[in-house]
């Protein structure tokens, strides 16, 4: 079944390529990407259920590893390959109902699609690279692509929001950038199972130092305080599809990034203490900073930054339950995350805007929009037995299990995060669906199509809640994998012919 | 048990739409639901006694140790008797205590049973998660329905209030029962308590969990949150916060006291909170002229006596305490029902305006009477035998108590004393008549669906009190599994003992307070003001908020160089560490090669001048001049493919320059703030410095052969190139290639978005959603892309005329003639160097992008001298064509050559002999190159469409009108929308 | 292996580069931000080669014999970031123009809302802002009222009033 590796990648691509070309045709241009989505569905779908603990991998043009790019499907990857192109999925069905609500079919989506289609080959690139510099590539395409879609429509508030965006999201390439090369030149190979045995020959300060570089990187990626304050300046501006797919998405791949360097390239070390201070960090200052908030896209991209935190722990724990507990949050929090964005943007069109002191009564006036926010709200603060609150269970057991000093305060630490998360909803919740309207008028009718992508999107993150076993047994054996290393490694030099 | 679970389940679910329908006799339905759960209880009653445990086990997520297990034991039992009993009663006397007009009846019905199926699940739970689960569950439930008048601005303060100080519990508790179940090595109740452990971090975890049942049964400090959800209505009050949700917090000390009440931590806390909590409680109650805060605060008290009983480790008083949660349940419940009839029956709850409500409404005064006399313990009464027992209790075992034996002892008699002062306030507030009192209400009598369940509550009070040999046998089982002391018993006489002395005694005290109750009203207890929860539980709220506004300003600063800044520091920082006690060190020398050494030193100068200069074109130039060194470097040092890329590259980047700031202002304007300036220039030098000190450092690290030492050979057999890097760009590493062109593609399309914005003060975007580019492109042009394909109607009329358009076309004081035919002369020939290039570059340097950039600066050169009317004469293709393509081609021959059994972007080499060439050898990657080729014209076609013609365009639109061009600027509107 | 580090004069070079570069990206005005990301990106690019390996002949076959070769894996990826660059600049210029189009500068300017929050820090806007207020029990008990039916109309087998 090694065939589908590439496709989530070349298929994308092509439909974009293809849709650019197709330019004024944007009922073609629809057709290309919802066929290209579906497909890059299945294939990730089809990739969940063949991949077992012998990982896929192709040799791209055949060149046999180290030399050629490995192109590397795991648990992990498969995972993060269906939950992310479902989403993205979903938020395609969500644009489109929201385009088609215009009323006229023609309206002009040139721009969006192709971007589109080629974030989403970005992602792809980056969840399947088997090589450091193609990763570096897979995060290119993607924010090239970001880049586009966080400026459409060229208004005041995007420009600025996303010239913010666009240079630290530079920055923090360039720093990449530079950090791959500074691992090349030390090992001489960006082969990630190549450098994941050579990097433990070299001289562990030098070791040290390329794995902050590569930490720096991904930090700004996945908005890990101190590297987090860009974030909530930069996304709620954006229309509410970009939004979604970037909060649920974007900062998943930087996550992305750390598991897979972390454990497959450098292990346990110094920088894990230094990742656990980070996530602390991230977690209050970020959750502190949702509770400033009286707007509520600017608060869920808060709480978005102070969540990371949470699996950035996971992740620091670098131990298996740690990463599973890991893996799993990020699974809820990208489906999660996303839908909340999109009935953030369904209140902005219902309603005009998202401020909490202007909004009001909705719980009443829109009973249906009021249960999809209810829903993933509650899920994001852990309410059991929502997924939230299981994935939280894990990394809490995982930092018992660790037992250290510092494991336990950050075990208080994410306890303390998801009161206040509470609050902060609870908060929101208040004003904006019970307190008593400033004007009782109905606001404009939401059209069927993008309630329905949104409460699809709520019922996939409830389906993570029931089928949290089979799932997180899935995401312990994706970290046993890593942890190992060793099957990774075997799967890419083995297959040397 | 399962099915009830469900039962509730579904018919929460379908609550709203029964009561669509049928209105409020819907509750009437489903009041079944409950009632079922307490007609299971008592078929199951036999079951359970002798042991055989009804339990329902099902596998959730194992990883996690996370399983439904749900078993039956004879607490389970009586809590599930108590959930479902009194809420199916409370269910009916909804039916017609609520308006048929009031809102979101059905919201409230499906949240109340979804409440008790989820109290159901807690009370039934086997694995401790499950419980939390279950738990919080409540938490939720009970927010939503004190939030049930969510107009009113009590209703949500009351409603956050009681979620954020259960949910505070319920998380330390979710830790503790974290540490304990890794302590124990499982979740399973049954197993942790055959075999308890014991240690700090148990009792770390039990003090957590312990804080989480107290915060859940209001006891102190968390008391407060319950006289507040008062402001839910009465049904619920009676229901969640007497009988049903604050006992869950009993129900869990009473789970685990066989196993931990010997913990010296569990007695501390429990000891000293609950007897507090008596008196507090008590105190307050007596205080009160709301019937509804007087019952709030009565229920405060009685938890604490409860948690004090059922909390102890002595058999006796566990027994004592299951014997008073029953009682509690069935008389509070009543009660509030009782207040509820009087407040809809008098439109008041203000013991200070009822008056003679008694002698008009006898039937609702004698069930209230029934409860009271319950609730201060008189015989025949269960309350009564309850309170004897516990007395009993507390005195038998005085011997193990001791030293505090006679201070509980005091605590609870002052318990009993307060409550039969404060229950004989109520009686006569309620129903009394006053002298003093006048005002005449008018009063109606209640239907008997109102009146029934206060009253079957009432008798059942007597009833289970008459055969309390029963009770005892129904709740001796759980009491003998605590580890101290002698079985108690449950008797309604057991002579004139100690313990009916010391209720005589509360009699008497609390029959004077409440004769004096004048007296006292103006008399306070003695508690310091800053400790009263409430207060304590604003001002954290306050100072919250506090701390996160200003840690957000700090944070926040909105600023990108700030943020910039952070992230130089942190590499700085981050990677000192490593590089200090990295065991390498860096060996110094300077190279002697004169063109290096002069390309260094011009990298210098330009860079410095560039950071100096004021002008924007010369800082761009001089950046270019930088770019050129570079090149010369690259050539240097073997890379000639480099070198060529960056010459074009940087010639590219400056026509970008050059097309964009003919239309900003010639200087950059200056920075206000000078002292920012050195911090950003050592910042910057700090930056500098560490990536020297690594490119230094970092290379003598390595010990291994690179990957690339063969690919020389390789490359020419297997890549069929000379040109290793080529090869590597479009076969060994073409995924990166693939994926790079990508970004080119996207960042064409998005440059073509930005400039291809306009008359857009005409549309009225919609906020936040992305068809704003619809408006925003306004009609006349729909799609900036397509746009760019389509020749403008005044584009190009003279086509025909000659290739070089300008004549016809261009302004003359625009034109120069050495210009034009300097590019007449070159155009062509530089598109046959570019396909040579293209061509060979699989053997010579060269390939896709070199050829590409080439036709690019040719297409730019003819734009420079002809306008723009020339460039869609040099360019008949359109970029987004040339983009699109160019992408699908490179994908396109990854996917075929997948198809074609290959790996995919693999390459074949094809070779045929042609009659005058002679042998041809092809490399199909070739057709990938052209892919990259394609795209890289598109690219830079598209720039020159939108930054130059483009923006001549606006450019003209500007002259012609003779003013700044508007197009740009938002609609008010939506200005006003957005930064609101 | 080579124990032979790169050339000082170009670390130099390079170092300068990052720096200067650096510098400029802190400024406001986009135009100096996108020099300034150039100067960087021509530095890490210098440094890339130099570090990549030993200095060699253009790696072409028959051109160069093997062994005198330079590196070739690092200059292919030098490429691909030097064209990656190119577009990205390309883009950055673009937004500068919209910038100044809307507003007749190229500068970035401070969030607003982050700016609101900061004025916020300084006054105490917690508890007018809502659920937190001061009452007293009593007070809130008072204006406590349930939407109870008034039973006076209907008697208790009375049918349902129909909305």
């Amino acid at each position: 079944m090694t065939w589908l590796v590439p496709l989530p990648v070349v298929i994308p691509l092509a439909g974009a390529g293809l849709a650019v070309a197709l330019g004024r045709r944007s009922q073609l241009q629809r057709i290309v990407s919802v066929v290209s989505l579906t497909s890059i569905l299945a294939a990730s779908l089809g990739l969940l259920f063949t991949v077992n603990d012998s990982p896929l991998v192709v040799q791209v043009a055949d060149w046999p590893a180290p030399i050629g790019i490995s192109l590397v499907a795991d648990r992990l990857s498969a995972l993060m390959l269906v939950i992310s192109s479902a989403v993205t999925f979903c938020v395609l069905l969500f644009a489109l109902a929201q385009d088609l609500a215009l009323g006229d079919p023609d309206s002009p989506v040139a721009i969006f699609h192709p971007t589109y289609l080629v974030l989403t080959a970005g992602v792809s690139i980056s969840f399947l690279a088997g090589d450091l510099f193609n990763l570096y590539v897979g995060f290119e395409v993607l924010l090239g692509a970001s880049y586009v879609l966080i400026t459409l429509g060229g208004t005041r508030a995007r420009i600025r929001a996303g010239t913010i965006y666009v240079v630290m999201a530079i920055a923090s390439s360039i720093v990449f950038l530079l950090a791959v090369a500074l691992i090349y030149s030390a090992t001489g190979t960006v082969n990630m199972a190549q450098l994941a045995g050579r990097l433990q020959e070299i001289d562990p300060g030098i070791k040290l130092t390329l794995q902050v570089l590569l930490l720096a990187a991904f930090a700004v990626k996945a908005a890990i305080f101190p590297l987090s304050a860009w974030l909530p300046d930069s996304y709620p501006t954006a229309p509410a599809p970009v939004t979604a797919v970037f909060a649920g998405l974007l900062t998943k791949v930087g996550i992305y990034g750390m598991l897979r360097t972390q454990t497959l390239l450098f292990g346990e070390g110094p920088a894990d203490t230094v990742l656990m201070w980070a996530a602390l960090a991230t977690m209050i200052i970020g959750i502190l900073g949702a509770v400033a908030q009286t707007d509520l896209k600017r608060l869920l991209s808060f709480t978005l930054v102070s969540h990371i935190g949470l699996m950035v722990f996971g992740i620091a724990l670098s131990s298996e339950a740690g990463l599973a507990g890991a893996i799993f949050y990020v699974l809820h929090h990208i489906t999660v995350q996303t839908s909340l964005f999109l009935v953030a943007g369904l209140i902005e069109r219902r309603e005009g805007t998202t401020s909490l002191n202007r909004l009001g009564g909705l719980a009443r006036s829109a009973p249906l929009l009021a249960a999809l926010f209810l829903v993933p709200a509650f899920n994001l603060s852990g309410i059991p037995p929502l997924s939230g609150f299981l994935g939280k269970l894990g990394l809490l057991q995982a930092g018992v299990e660790a037992a250290t000093p510092l494991a336990y305060v950050l075990v208080g630490g994410s306890i303390l995060t998801s009161l206040l998360t509470l609050y902060v909803f609870a908060k929101a919740w208040n004003k904006a669906f019970w307190q008593p309207p400033i004007d009782p008028t109905q606001g404009t009718r939401l059209p069927a199509g993008m309630l329905g992508t949104a409460a699809a999107l709520v019922v996939l993150g409830l389906a993570l809640t029931f089928a949290a076993g089979p799932l997180f047994d899935y995401a312990t054996e994706a970290a046993r994998d890593m942890y190992a290393r060793t099957p990774y490694i075997e799967a890419i030099l083995g297959s040397t012919p | 048990m399962l099915q009830l679970l469900i039962a509730h389940l579904a018919a929460a679910l379908a609550a709203p739409a029964l009561v669509r329908w049928l209105g409020r006799r819907a509750f009437l339905l489903l009041a079944a639901v409950p009632a079922g759960a307490a007609v299971w209880a008592i078929t199951a009653t036999n079951a359970v006694l002798d042991g055989r445990e009804p339990t329902v086990s099902i596998s959730w997520v194992p990883a996690l140790g996370l399983d439904l297990v749900f078993r039956v034991d004879t607490l389970s039992w009586l809590l599930v008797l108590m959930v479902g009993g009194i809420g199916s009663a409370v269910l009916i006397y909804s039916t017609r205590y609520f308006s048929a007009r009031s809102s979101d009846l059905g919201r409230f019905a499906a949240v109340f049973v979804g409440f008790a199926g989820a109290m159901l699940g807690l009370v039934t739970s086997e694995n401790l998660i499950q419980l939390y689960v279950f738990w919080e569950l409540t938490t939720i439930f009970s927010y939503l329905l004190i939030g049930h008048y969510s107009e009113r601005v009590t209703s949500r303060r009351a409603a956050m209030k009681a979620i954020l100080v259960t949910t505070l519990g319920g998380l330390a508790m979710l830790a503790g029962i974290v540490l304990l179940g890794h302590e124990a090595g499982t979740y399973e109740l049954g197993e942790i308590l055959t075999a308890p452990p014991t240690g700090a971090v148990t009792s770390t975890a039990i003090a957590l969990i312990l804080v989480g049942a107290v915060s859940k049964s209001a006891l102190i400090p968390f008391h407060f949150w319950l006289p507040a959800a008062m402001a839910a209505p009465t049904p619920v009050s009676a229901y969640l916060h007497a009988a049903a949700m604050v006992k869950a917090g009993v129900y869990l000390v009473g789970r685990l006291a066989p196993g931990f009440s010997t913990l010296p931590v569990w007695q501390a806390i429990i000891g000293v909170l609950a007897l507090i909590t008596i008196v507090h409680g008590g105190f307050r109650a007596l205080r009160q002229s709301d019937l509804k805060l007087i019952l709030a605060f009565s229920t405060v008290s009685q938890l604490g006596m409860l948690v004090l009983l059922v909390g102890s480790p002595f058999k006796a008083g566990a027994l004592a305490g299951l014997a008073l949660l029953g009682a509690h349940a069935l008389f509070k419940a009543c009660l509030f029902l009782v207040v509820g009839i009087v407040d809809a029956a008098t439109g008041t709850r203000d013991l200070n305006l009822l008056s003679g409500i008694g002698r008009r409404m006898p039937v609702t005064a004698t069930i209230g009477a029934l409860g009271v006399a319950s609730m201060i313990g008189v015989a025949p009464f269960a309350g009564y035998v309850a309170k004897e027992a516990a007395l009993e209790a507390i005195i038998d075992d005085q011997a193990a108590l001791a030293p505090f034996g006679w201070p509980i002892l005091v605590v609870f008699a002052l318990g009993s004393a307060l409550t039969i002062a404060y229950g004989l306030r109520f009686w006569w507030g309620a129903f009394a008549t006053k002298r003093n009192v006048t005002a005449s209400l008018e009063v109606v009598r209640p239907p008997l669906l109102l009146v029934a369940p206060p009253m079957a509550m009432a008798l059942a009070g007597i009833a289970t009190a008459l055969l309390p040999g029963l009770g005892e046998t129904l709740l001796r089982p759980h009491a003998r599994t605590y580890p101290l002391g002698e079985p108690g018993h449950l008797a309604m006489w057991s002579g004139f003992s100690p313990a009916f002395q010391v209720t005589l005694a509360a009699f008497a005290i609390g029959i004077a307070v409440f004769l004096a109750r004048h007296r006292l009203s103006g008399w306070r207890i003695p508690w310091p003001e800053q400790w009263d929860g409430d207060r304590v539980y604003r001002n954290t709220l306050r100072r919250v908020d506090q701390t996160a506004a200003a840690t957000t300003a700090v944070v926040q600063r909105g600023s990108l160089p700030f943020y910039l800044g952070i992230l130089f520091l942190v590499v700085v920082v981050g990677a000192l560490p490593g590089l200090l006690t990295a065991g390498v060190e860096a060996n110094l020398w300077l190279g002697t090669d004169v063109i290096v050494i002069a390309a260094s030193i011009a990298i210098v100068a330009a860079t410095v001048l560039a950071v100096r200069a004021r002008r924007r074109m010369k800082a761009v130039i001089l950046a270019g001049i930088t770019g050129y060194s570079t090149a010369l470097v690259f050539l240097v040092y073997g890379a000639p493919d480099l070198a060529l890329t960056q010459v074009l590259v940087e010639t590219v980047t400056l026509v970008v320059f050059v097309l964009v700031l003919r239309r900003l202002p010639i200087y950059f304007s200056d920075r206000p703030l000078v002292a920012s300036r050195w911090l950003r220039l050592s910042v910057a030098a700090v930056f500098g410095l560490l990536v020297a000190g690594l490119a230094l450092l970092v290379p003598q690290a390595r010990i291994h052969e690179p990957d690339s030492a063969d690919l020389p050979t390789t490359a020419e057999e297997f890549g069929g190139g000379k040109n290793v890097v080529n090869v590597i760009l479009v076969d060994t590493r073409a995924w990166d290639t693939l994926g790079e062109i990508s970004v080119l593609l996207a960042a064409a399309t998005g440059v073509a978005s930005l400039i291809f914005l306009r008359h857009r003060s005409t549309e009225r975007p919609r906020p936040g959603s992305f068809e704003e580019i619809s408006g925003k492109l306004g009609a006349s042009e729909p799609d900036p892309v397509a746009r760019l394909r389509r020749p403008r109607h005044d584009e190009a009329p003279t086509r025909r005329a000659s290739w070089l358009v300008a004549g016809v076309t261009l302004a003359p004081h625009r034109r120069s003639v050495i210009l034009e035919v300097a590019v007449r002369f070159l155009y062509h020939t530089m598109i046959v160097v570019a396909v040579f290039l293209l061509v060979s570059g699989h053997n010579a340097p060269g390939g896709g992008f070199v050829a590409g950039l080439v036709v690019g600066i040719a297409i730019t050169a003819r734009y420079l001298a002809g306008g723009r009317y020339e460039l869609s004469a040099a360019a008949p293709l359109q970029p987004a064509f040339l983009l699109g393509s160019g992408l699908f081609l490179a994908a396109g021959t990854g996917l075929a050559s997948m198809i074609f059994g290959g790996e995919v972007l693999e390459s074949a080499i094809v070779r045929w002999t042609m009659p005058v060439f002679g042998e041809i050898k092809l490399v199909t990657s070739l057709i990938f190159d052209i892919g990259v080729f394609l795209v890289v014209i598109g690219l830079m076609l598209d720039i020159l469409r939108s930054l130059g013609a483009e923006l001549d365009h606006q450019g003209d639109v500007l002259d012609e009108d003779g003013e700044p061009v508007r197009q740009a600027l938002e609609p008010a509107k939506t200005i006003v929308r957005r930064e609101s | 292996m080579s124990v032979l580090g790169p050339d000082l004069f170009l670390v130099i070079a390079a170092g300068v580069l990052i720096a200067g570069g650096a510098f400029l990206v802190l400024e406001r005005s986009l135009t100096r931000v996108a020099v300034g990301l150039i100067l960087i990106g021509n530095g890490v690019n210098i440094l890339f080669l130099i570090t990549g390996g030993p200095r060699g002949g253009a790696p072409i076959v028959d051109v160069t014999p093997e062994e005198a070769m330079a590196d070739p894996l690092p200059q292919a990826m030098i490429l691909t970031a030097i064209v990656i660059t190119l577009a990205l600049t390309a883009f950055l210029v673009a937004m500068a123009h919209r910038s100044w189009q809307l507003h007749r500068h190229d500068e970035v300017q401070d969030d607003l809302e982050d700016r609101r929050i900061a004025r916020l820090a300084a006054i105490e806007t917690a508890q007018e802002r809502g659920d937190i207020g001061i009452v007293t029990l009593d007070e809130e008990a008072a204006g406590v009222r349930d939407e109870t039916a008034d039973i006076v109309e209907e008697h208790w087998l009375a049918e349902e009033d129909v909305r």
